[in-house]
Formats: C-alpha cells, structure tokens, sequence
C-alpha cells in the first residue's frame, strides 16, 4: 500500500515536472514561428525560461491583501500541475483512480475560477472586466470540452480517461470522435488564451484583464501555468481522440505523442498569427455554434458511428 | 428499537412547549430568542438520538391516535429515509434560531412574539411530517408547516413587498395542498384508509386496473410536493418568498422547508410505485421538470443584483439537481438497480448538501443586511476587510454550490451527472440532460462570483463604517461552511446513511455506489468500475503541488510590496471606478433574457355592487352621522342670545299652543 502510494505520488511529481519544464519551451517555438510569419527573426526559442526567470527576481507589488489573495497565484498552477496528473500524457495518468473524466471537466475549470477571483480581489476595473469576460469564455467553451468527452464516455462505455483511450486505441476511428475532436480543437484556441479568442486578458485594450495588478513572482506563476494549460490540453486532446497509431514499443510511443501535440500547438499558433481579435459576443455565438454542431458527435455516437 | 419514535415525539412535545414557554418572554427581545434556542436545542438532542436510531433500519411504528370511523390513525415511525432529512431539519433549525438571537435587532418594529414562537412551531410540524405515516395527519403536519411558515414569511407588517410575496406563497402553495387532498381522498374512497402502506397497495392495484386513475393520483401528488420543493413552474412563489422572509427563516426554508417536497416526491416515486414499467414515464417527467428548473432557476439567479433574490432563484436550480437525479433514479429503478442507486444516491446527498451551502450563503446574505442594511449588490463592496469571517464561509459555499472540488457540492453532482452519463448510454435523452447539467454547474458559478466580485471583493468605500457580526451570528456560518468542507473531504460519511436510506425505500439491493472505504476514494460500478472520485487524494496532490508552486513563486527572494490600485496614473474613488453586479456578464446575459416570465399577484377584487353593499361607512353610518350633524346644526341656529328673539318665541309659542287647543276643543 505505502510503496503503491509512494509510486503515485513520485509519479505525480515527475509528471508535474515535465509539464513544467517542457510548457516554456513549446511557447517558445509557439513565439518563433509567430516571428517567422510575421517575417521577424524573434526571440530566442528559451526566451520564455529567461522571462520567468526575470519574473520570480523582480518586486512583488499587491494592490490586496489577505492570506488567500497571497496564496492564489500557487493554488492556480498547483491546480494545473494537478490537471496534468489526472491526465495521461503518453503513459496512464498517475492520479487516475482518484478522479475520471468529470472530475477532470472540473479540474480544468479550477484555474480559470482561480485567476477569475485574484481578478475580482485586485480591485481594478479592468481587471474586473476581464474577469467577467473570463467566465463568459469559459462557459461557452466548457460545454463543447463536456461534448466531446462524454462522446467518448458512451462509446467506451466508462468515463475512465484511461479507459476511453483503450477503446479508442483498440477500436480505431470513428465518425462521432472525429466531430468530437475537432470541437475540442475549436475549443483548445480559447482555453490557450490564443487570437482570436484572448478576449479576457486583451492586452491592447484592457491591458492584461485579470492579470492587470499581478507583476514579479506572482506574474510568472500565472503565466506559467497558462502555458502548462495549454500543453496539458493538447496532450488530452491527442491522447483521447488521436492516439494512433500504438506501435507498442513505449519510448516511440511517448515521441510520437509528443509530435503530434507539438503539431497541434503549431497549428493553435497559426490560428493566433492570422486572426484578429474577436468581441466577446461575437465569441459567444461562435462556441454556441460548435456547440450545437458537436451534438452531432453525440447523435453518431449513439447511432454507433 | 421503539426508542426512535419516542425521542421524535420528544422532540416534538419540547418544541410546542419551547413556542408557548418564548411567548411568555416575548416582551424581552433577546431573551425570548435564547429561551427559544435552548429549546430547540433540547428537541434537536432528542432528534439527533433519534436519527441515530433510525438511520440503520427502520424503527417501530407506535401508534398514538385512532380513526377507526376515518380509518386513520396517527401513527409514527422513523426510517433511515426519514432519518437523513430530520437530521437536515434539525442542524438548521438548530443553527438559524441561534442565529436569529441577534438578527432579530434588525426588526426595530416587529415584535418577536410573532416570530421565534412561530418558528418552533413550524420546525415542530416538519418533524411531524417526515415521521408520520398516515396520510391525514400528514395533511395536517403540511398544512400547519405551510401556515407557521406563511407567518414568517410575512414577519414584517409594514413591508408592503413581503405581504404580497406572503399572499403569493399562501394561494400557490394552498393550491397544492389542495391537490393533495384530493388525491388522498381518491385513494381513501377506494382502499377506506389513509395508512401509506395501504396507499402503496392500493396505488399498485390500480395501476393494473384503472390506469388514468391511477395516473392522475400520482400527478396530483406530484404536483402538491413539486410546489412545495420549487420546481418550476410551481415553484413561483420561491423567488418572491425566500427575500422578504427574516434571513434565519430565509434559511429555514431553503435548506429545510423545500427538502420536505424532495422527500415527498422520494417517497412517492420510490416507495408508493412498485416497481413498474410506468415508473420508467415518470422517470423521465421528473428528469425533464428538473433539468427545466435548473436551467431556468441558474440562469435566472445570474441576472440578479439582490442577494437574498439571487439565492432563492438558485434554490430553484439546485432542487432541479435533486428532482434530475430522483428522475433518472426512477426510470433506471425498474431495469438498472444498480445506476439507480448511483442517480438516488446522488439527488439524496445533494439535497444535504444543499442545506448546508444554502443556509450557509442565506445567514452570509443575512449577516451583510444586518450590518449594512442593503441587499441590493451594486451598492456594496470590499466587506472582505471589515467582515473576514462572513466573507470566508460564503466563499467556500459558493465554492461548494458551484460544485468546486474538494467541496461537497462536487460530489453530489458529480454522483448526478455521472448517473445521467451512465443511464444515458441506455436512453440518450439523459446524456443531453446531464451536459445540461455540466454547463449549469458554470452559470452557478458565474452568479455567486458576482456575489463574491461585487459584495466582498474590491475596494470598500473610504466612509464605509461597518464590522462584523455578533459571535452568535458568526457560529451558525462556520459550522455550516465546516460542514461544506467535511462532507466534501469525506462524502462517504453521509453516502453509507444515504446507502441505507435509498436501499430501505426503494428495496433495491445492487450497491451502485461503493463507499466503503473512508480513506480511499468512491467508485461507481456498473458491471465494473466506471467512474472514480477520491477526494483525499485529490486534496493532497493539490496541496503538495500548490506547496511547490509556492516554493516556485518565493525562489527569487522577491520583495513584498503594497501599493494602491493603479488606474492609469489618474486618481479615483474606489466607488466611482467599481465594477457593479448588474454589469457582470452582460452579453451573456442579453442571451438569456426573458427565459424566466412572472405574474404578479393582486389582492382579489370583489364585484362592484357587493362592495358597494359591504361597504357600510358609505350606505349606513356616513349618511346617519350627516344628517344628525345637520339636524343639530338647525336646533343651535335658534339659539343666538339675544332676549328679544326668545321673547319672540315664546309670544309664538303661547299663540300656536292657543290655537292647537282651541283646534282640539273645537
């Protein structure tokens, strides 16, 4: 029991780690390529390690005060690093029998409800605006998440993620996943934060939206773990809709998987470079649309498609 | 195992007593409220053994009154249904009297007499209906719950708003009351009792042989308690009810009064129908009026800047959860044993879970009333720093209503929408429901950050002077918000009672729901295990991963430094700048405007000539008073104070006395 524990928890930790590590250096190559077709040499692919590195040394300053605005920034990336235990990310998911697919739906909601709060608690209008939009983007863009994986839930009769990948594996493509993935591509650009969907933090109009007030070590928690966010999501999203093909060999496994999310990142960046912004009622009839386009994965599913 | 019963009778006995005893001291504020309290602390001791005995099995009927002309008799039992929700009466019984000891300050003008005697009553009478198994005396325990808490409602005399949401309560809900009767009477003509297992028997003998009838008994009921747990449509008189009411009764209602409608509704549809195909149509009426209800209950919440409003309409929307949950437990009851347990099981724990949360937010609510007379969310803000600990409990009951993990909201819903997952890969229909669910799970949120954003977060106006409530106001909200967090951490504690309750009233024995271990997690089996939620350790990886973020965060040695809000190097009032409730969310809520329409009720008008005939003053006394005066006004006239004039008279006099007897001789 004790070594079993032990095993879990360590794993939790080498996988917090690696999100960790490896979330700057895809924003890295995410920030190149933008360079590249905007026909800019750009920053150096490590210069998002160094501006965190700049982040953590510089002054704290706190327009709040209080023992749970001081503890917001740790709790939303520990809430991330949490996200990315409970999802598999080329082997099984450390902390799968603690949490299965609506847990996770949850879970991937925490950090933006986190973010949210240490807007409203900073007591800046802007920051308040951004927080409200915020929460209008993520429930526009959670129903389509919500559509997507129980698509996946009736198909593999469970709504263990673990279990939802085995039947993908095992059974091949199908129709409904496709749609379902798709969706969950459409809806991967607005939980990045990416064009034309960064709506709440909109740094052109109101400067950083939730983030407006936060700067030095808190500044870099929050943007490291929006950027851990969008790997750990891109990871669910190439694990549960696209996991093929499983040669069974793990080591090419993992490097195939890790591939294929760094070509859906690529493909998010692309989507960012070429779109302006969005208004959030524009957004807002977008994702209604994908959602009620994704119910057809749901229809395919239930028709056995 | 008689004991239960006796310790409920107890319960009962000292709570009348305690109403008569606290209208003794009526005259002193306080100490009516603490004699009352104490009270109700001794009847929820004998409840609290009472649930203790009841909760493993059902305990012995002990019979205290005899119809046999009616055939009815008042007969009492506690099982471990009834059990759970005398528990829920009692914890918030408990903690909103103590907390109205000192929130009835706020009432300079109402008397207390016609409150805390009042709500011992009306807690009185919910214990009788969850242990009574006669459906006469049930009537009666409803309808006498329905009245005290009609009083209560409209507890402020000069509140025009509160008598008319009083005068909506009373007609909607006797309206209900009304249908009960009459399907009780239906029942009765056919079977000659009123007992519920008579009622059972008869109901199934029906079905086979006078279907319609049948059905049309089963929506009476159904109407009756779904009027009373606030589902819409009938549950109209909620949003206008639970704002006017004094917040300890606010309180009341919400986390206990509309539990009592849940357990009708559990009882109807788990206990009277045997198990039987039109169930599974039942099943599916209740999952659709539910998920109705929450749609429009949430979302309707979110276009709110009154708290108390805000909280009665998601009221609306959590008792749609439970009435979505009892839904797909019925129609999964007949074919899936083991998915409905999952479904009752989950509805059962949120309806806990919701009096604690609700009440919770109702005496936050309460508490920034009491101390800043205001309601209304755009004139409020930044309380956070004059009133910590009300600010702590509702964050986390918000946290909790939306369904945030670790809290306990999270595991009742995730036990419903996991339920409607599972039962909608045999019906699809429950799969569109539970997404809806999901998406609702987000508006909840989305209303009760706007309480938290625009009450307690912020900057506070430089001349606001307030401070937080009295000791005694702050207790009942720590117990709840305690309660939030505990039953979040350990949801198996209270899921092994709900185990037993769903498997002593429904019958079933297929465990859905493995809650066995205290320390590992919960597991949903359906032929295997499908579905998982352990919240310990969730909880520790969290904590040890936000540990090391903060390690992360303090890695630099950076400086701490506090500095004003910075709004573009111009100078404001925190007022002038702040971002208020009703701006929240606005393109969202353009959507959904108009999803939720209301009638307002007004005083009935009479017929014309019918008033005009009641109406004394203008026929009768009016008239008389008029012509008195003027008769009076003509005698004084004559009287002026001039001798010659009285001479006059009497010359006059004497002539006309003269001739009247020289006439009479003549």
């Amino acid at each position: 029991m004790t070594a079993w524990l032990m095993r879990s928890f360590l794993l939790c930790l080498l996988n917090a780690a690696l999100a960790l590590v490896l979330s700057p250096l895809c924003e890295g190559i995410m920030r190149k390529l933008r360079a590249a077709i905007h026909s800019r040499i750009g920053p150096p692919i490590t210069q998002p390690y160094w501006d965190l590195f700049k982040l953590l040394g510089k002054e704290d300053l706190r327009s709040a005060g209080g023992v749970v605005y001081a503890s917001l920034p740790a709790f939303t990336l520990g809430s991330v690093l949490l996200l990315a235990a409970l999802i598999p990310m080329g082997t099984a998911a450390p902390l799968a029998f603690a949490g299965d697919m609506i847990v996770v739906l949850y879970v991937a909601a925490m950090s933006g409800i986190l973010v949210m709060l240490v807007g409203f608690a900073s007591a800046s209008p802007y920051a308040s605006i951004g927080s409200s939009r915020e929460m209008m983007m993520l429930l526009s863009v959670e129903p389509i998440l919500a559509i997507a994986l129980v698509v996946g839930a009736f198909k593999a009769r469970t709504l263990a993620l673990g279990g939802i990948v085995n039947w993908q594996v095992q059974n091949g493509p199908s129709i409904s996943m496709a749609i379902g993935g798709v969706a969950f591509f459409l809806a991967l650009q607005a939980l990045a934060g990416k064009l034309p969907f960064d709506i709440a933090e909109a740094d052109q109009e109101i400067m950083g939206g939730p983030l407006v007030e936060q700067s030095g070590p808190r500044l870099a928690l929050f943007r490291w773990a929006m950027w851990t966010k969008q790997l750990v999501l891109a990871f669910l999203l190439v694990e549960v809709f696209f996991p093929w093909p499983r040669l069974g060999i793990h080591q090419l496994d993992l490097l195939m998987t890790s591939v294929k999310v760094l070509v859906v990142l690529v493909l998010v960046a692309v989507i960012d470079v070429v779109n302006p912004r969005l208004r959030i009622d524009q957004a807002m009839g977008y994702f209604l649309r994908v959602a009620f386009s994704s119910l057809a994965a749901l229809a395919f599913a239930v028709i056995g498609k | 195992m008689v004991d239960a019963v006796r310790y409920v009778e107890a319960s009962i006995v000292v709570l009348i007593v305690g109403s008569l005893v606290s209208l003794l001291f009526a005259r002193r504020r306080k100490l009516c409220g603490w004699v009352s309290f104490a009270f109700v602390c001794a009847s929820s001791v004998y409840t609290g053994l009472a649930v203790v005995g009841g909760c493993k099995g059902a305990s012995g009927e002990h019979t205290i009154l005899q119809l046999p002309q009616l055939g009815s008799r008042l007969t009492l039992r506690v099982d471990p249904l009834s059990a759970i929700f005398l528990a829920i009466v009692a914890l918030i019984a408990l903690l909103s009297t103590l907390y109205s000891v000192r929130y009835m300050e706020h009432y300079a003008h109402d008397k207390v007499a016609k409150f805390f005697p009042v709500l011992l009553l009306c807690v009185a009478s919910m214990t009788g209906v969850l242990v009574c198994t006669d459906f006469l005396f049930f009537l009666i325990f409803w309808e006498s719950m329905t009245l005290t808490s009609y009083f209560l409602v409209t507890f402020e005399s000069e509140n025009a708003a509160s008598q008319r949401a009083g005068l909506k309560y009373f007609i909607i809900t006797h309206g209900a009351t009304l249908c009960m009767v009459a399907a009780a009477l239906l029942l009765w003509r056919t079977s000659g009792s009123f007992h519920f297992d008579a009622i059972r028997q008869t109901l199934s003998a029906l079905l086979n042989t006078r279907p319609f009838l049948a059905h049309s008994i089963i929506f009476l009921f159904f109407l009756g308690f779904a009027t009373k747990a606030g589902i819409l449509p009938m549950g109209d008189w909620l949003p206008d009810a639970h704002p006017v009411a004094p917040s300890g009764m606010s309180a009341t209602l919400s986390g206990a009064l509309v539990k009592l409608g849940i357990y009708g509704l559990v009882r109807l549809f788990c206990s009277f129908l045997v198990v039987s195909p039109s169930l599974r149509m039942w099943g599916i009426i209740l999952a659709l009026a539910g998920t109705g209800s929450l749609f429009v209950g949430n979302l309707t919440a979110l276009r709110q800047t009154d708290t108390k409003r805000l909280m009665a309409f998601s009221t609306i929307g959590q008792i749609g959860y439970i009435c979505l949950g009892l839904g797909v437990g019925a129609y999964c009851l007949p074919m899936y044993p083991a998915l409905a347990s999952i479904a009752l099981a989950g509805a059962i724990l949120h309806a806990v879970n919701h009096a604690c949360f609700k009440s919770c937010l109702f005496l936050g609510a309460g508490s920034v009333l009491y101390r800043t007379g205001q309601r209304d969310m755009d004139k409020l803000g930044g309380l956070a720093g004059f009133m910590p600990y009300t600010t702590g409990t509702t964050t986390i009951a918000s946290l909790s209503i939306a369904g945030v993990p670790p809290f306990n909201g999270f595991a009742s819903k995730w036990l419903i929408i996991a339920g409607c997952v599972l039962a909608g890969m045999r019906f699809p229909l429950f799969l569109v429901l539970g997404l809806i669910a999901l998406f609702i799970s987000l508006a909840t949120l989305a209303s009760f950050l706007t309480v938290l954003g625009s009450v307690f977060l912020g900057k506070a106006d430089p001349d606001i002077r307030t401070r937080e409530v009295p000791i005694s106001m702050i207790v009942p909200q720590v117990v709840l918000a305690a309660l939030c967090v505990l039953l979040g951490i350990f949801p198996q504690l209270m899921l092994r009672f709900v185990g037993h309750a769903v498997a002593d009233v429904t019958g079933i024995t297929a465990a859905g729901v493995d809650a066995s271990r205290i320390w590992g997690g919960l597991f949903l089996i359906d032929g295997s295990p499908v579905a998982f939620w352990s919240p310990l350790a969730m909880l520790a990886a969290l904590a040890i991963l936000a540990l090391l973020s903060y390690a992360i965060q303090r890695a630099g040695g950076a400086q701490v430094r506090s500095v004003p809000v910075w709004y573009c190097g111009e100078e404001h009032a925190p007022a002038t700048v702040r971002y208020p409730a009703s701006s929240f969310y606005l393109p969202f809520k353009h959507a959904f405007q108009g999803i939720y329409p209301s009638g307002k009720v007004h005083v009935p008008r009479f017929p014309a000539p019918l008033r005009r005939a009641l109406d004394f003053d203008q026929w009768l006394y009016v008239p008389a008073v008029r012509a008195m005066d003027a008769a009076a006004d003509r005698v004084s006239r004559t009287h002026v104070g001039i001798p010659q004039i009285y001479l006059l008279w009497i010359v006059v006099g004497a002539i006309v006395v003269t001739g009247i007897l020289l006439w009479v001789k003549g």
